[in-house]
């Protein structure tokens, strides 16, 4: 067992590990957030993408020793207190959710584009989106989406 | 090179268990002590929206806005069975049953109103944004709340069931009329064949689909593209590879879905043609807006290239070797 220091949605932790242990795991089980969501654990379908330093990753397949000194961001900690992040508001508005289960993971991999990228075309979007697999939503109201979140954005300004 | 084609494909399908097996569903309205409305429906949401569009078929049985619901699902403790969420079914079948369990308890709370407002006859109250009023009079009022506070102990909770009109097919002739009712579709899609690759692009696609009446356009629109996605995924992409009767792809690193970058534009075209049995108009379209993706597809690779496809998914290989025999004949 190691002790892993990290910060999670602007908290920081000190958790015991043992070299096995996914960011998925210690996310879910350890400090129970289990917005983050376990689809395939081989880091096709996206169900777990978490911000980790600013970068989407999937937390399968990042081990828990090597987020030592990092900052992740989970779907709990993309709000602001009762306010809604402009892409979980825009998922809402253009009825971009079904199941809900690949959600967590499209608003994070959302929260990317739109934080890198201020004018994002609809093949930046539709890319942005693609490590994110959805079974209910044939996606194109997510694309939607992706665009109101980036005039939510402007608007805000 | 790069070839072209346009191809079509339309279904009928059938709502419901069907082929005369029992289609029974059952839901209940109460009148909440606070004037609201409480549901109380089996149905279970898997994404398909059917926690929205029962609230709004209760919400419109009352002449009101959904906030009036109060709406409980999937427990079996405290509801009755309405029957699996497959086949279509939830809007069509429970649907109705939670609009006469509706109709019937306001049936009831009308009745009630009649007497606190010392009427002799029921005939003229209506109910509106939860008053119950005298339409020829307006003044003459009662609020659901009020109604709800003068019952005391007493509880107006009202049951209904719907079966659905399904019969037995001939075994022999295959004759017979096995569902009720039916929905139809179609859709035209213009792919992009590479015959040197074997790879077949969508460029453009329309879904056209009878939904009898859309109780939430939003959601069908959902359903549309969803369905869409798979139908495409069905026919270029998804391929269980069953040897000896394994799945040989049982992960999403060889079994290929779409992603968003797969996925076309796709213009939504709703259909309503009320269904005279159905709740408010309204039919279920959950699996058909699949159906027809496939066929349409495999049609345009056929326009496209001359070659008709028999197996899918229409992998480029598969494709390939297709296109390498048909030049050879």
């Amino acid at each position: 067992m190691t002790t892993v220091n990290l910060n999670v949605n602007g908290k920081d932790y000190s958790v015991e590990v043992d070299g096995s242990t996914r960011l998925l795991d210690l996310l879910r089980d350890s400090l129970g957030l289990t917005g983050t969501k376990e689809g395939c654990g081989e880091g096709e379908c996206g169900a777990c993408t978490v911000i980790m330093d600013g970068e989407i990753v999937d937390s399968c397949l990042v081990l828990a020793f090597q987020c030592e000194g990092k900052e992740i961001i989970t779907i709990e900690g993309v709000q602001n207190g009762d306010i809604l992040h402009p892409a979980q508001k825009a998922f809402i508005e253009k009825g971009a959710v079904q199941c809900g289960f690949c959600i967590p993971g499209m608003v994070l991999a959302t929260k990317a584009i739109i934080d890198k990228n201020e004018e994002p075309t609809d093949d930046e979007i539709r890319e942005g989106l693609s490590g994110n697999l959805c079974r209910c939503t044939g996606y194109n109201k997510m694309v939607e989406a992706v665009h109101r979140a980036v005039e939510i954005n402007k608007e805000a300004k | 090179m790069k070839k072209r084609g346009i191809g079509y494909g339309c279904t009928f399908y059938g709502t419901g268990y069907g082929n005369g097996f029992p289609d029974v569903s059952v839901a209940e309205a109460e009148l909440n002590s606070d004037g609201k409305i409480n549901v109380y429906v089996g149905a279970t949401e898997c994404g398909q929206g059917s926690d929205t569009i029962m609230r709004q078929i209760a919400a419109e049985s009352f002449g009101s806005s959904v906030e009036i619901i109060n709406y409980y699902s999937t427990d079996t403790d405290i509801m009755k069975d309405s029957g699996t969420a497959a086949a279509s079914r939830q809007t069509y079948n429970t649907g109705n049953a939670l609009r006469l369990a509706s109709e019937k308890l306001k049936d009831r709370v009308i009745e009630k109103a009649k007497d606190l407002l010392n009427l002799n006859t029921t005939v003229g109250l209506k109910i509106e944004n939860g008053e119950v009023f005298l339409n020829s009079f307006k003044a003459t009022k009662i609020s659901l709340s009020e109604i709800a506070s003068s019952l005391g102990d007493e509880k107006l909770r009202e049951e209904a069931t719907f079966v659905a009109h399904s019969t037995e097919m001939d075994e022999e002739t295959g004759q017979g009329c096995p569902y009720w009712p039916y929905t139809f579709g179609a859709a035209a899609v213009e792919v992009e064949v590479d015959t040197e690759t074997g790879k077949v692009d969508i460029i453009r696609a329309a879904s056209a689909q009878d939904v009898g009446r859309a109780i939430n356009p939003e959601l069908v629109e959902g359903q549309m593209d969803g369905g869409f996605a798979m139908g495409y995924g069905y026919a270029v992409f998804e391929d269980l590879n069953l040897k000896n009767g394994k799945i040989v792809n049982n992960r999403f690193t060889n079994y290929l879905i779409p992603t968003a970058m797969d996925m076309p534009e796709l213009e939504k075209i709703i259909i309503e043609d009320p269904e005279s049995t159905g709740p408010y108009g309204a039919k279920g379209i959950g699996e058909p807006v699949m159906t027809y993706v496939a066929p349409a597809i495999l049609n345009a690779i056929y326009d496209a290239t001359g070659v008709r496809m028999t197996e899918i998914p229409v992998t480029p290989e598969r494709l390939l070797k297709a296109l390498k025999e048909s030049e050879t004949k």
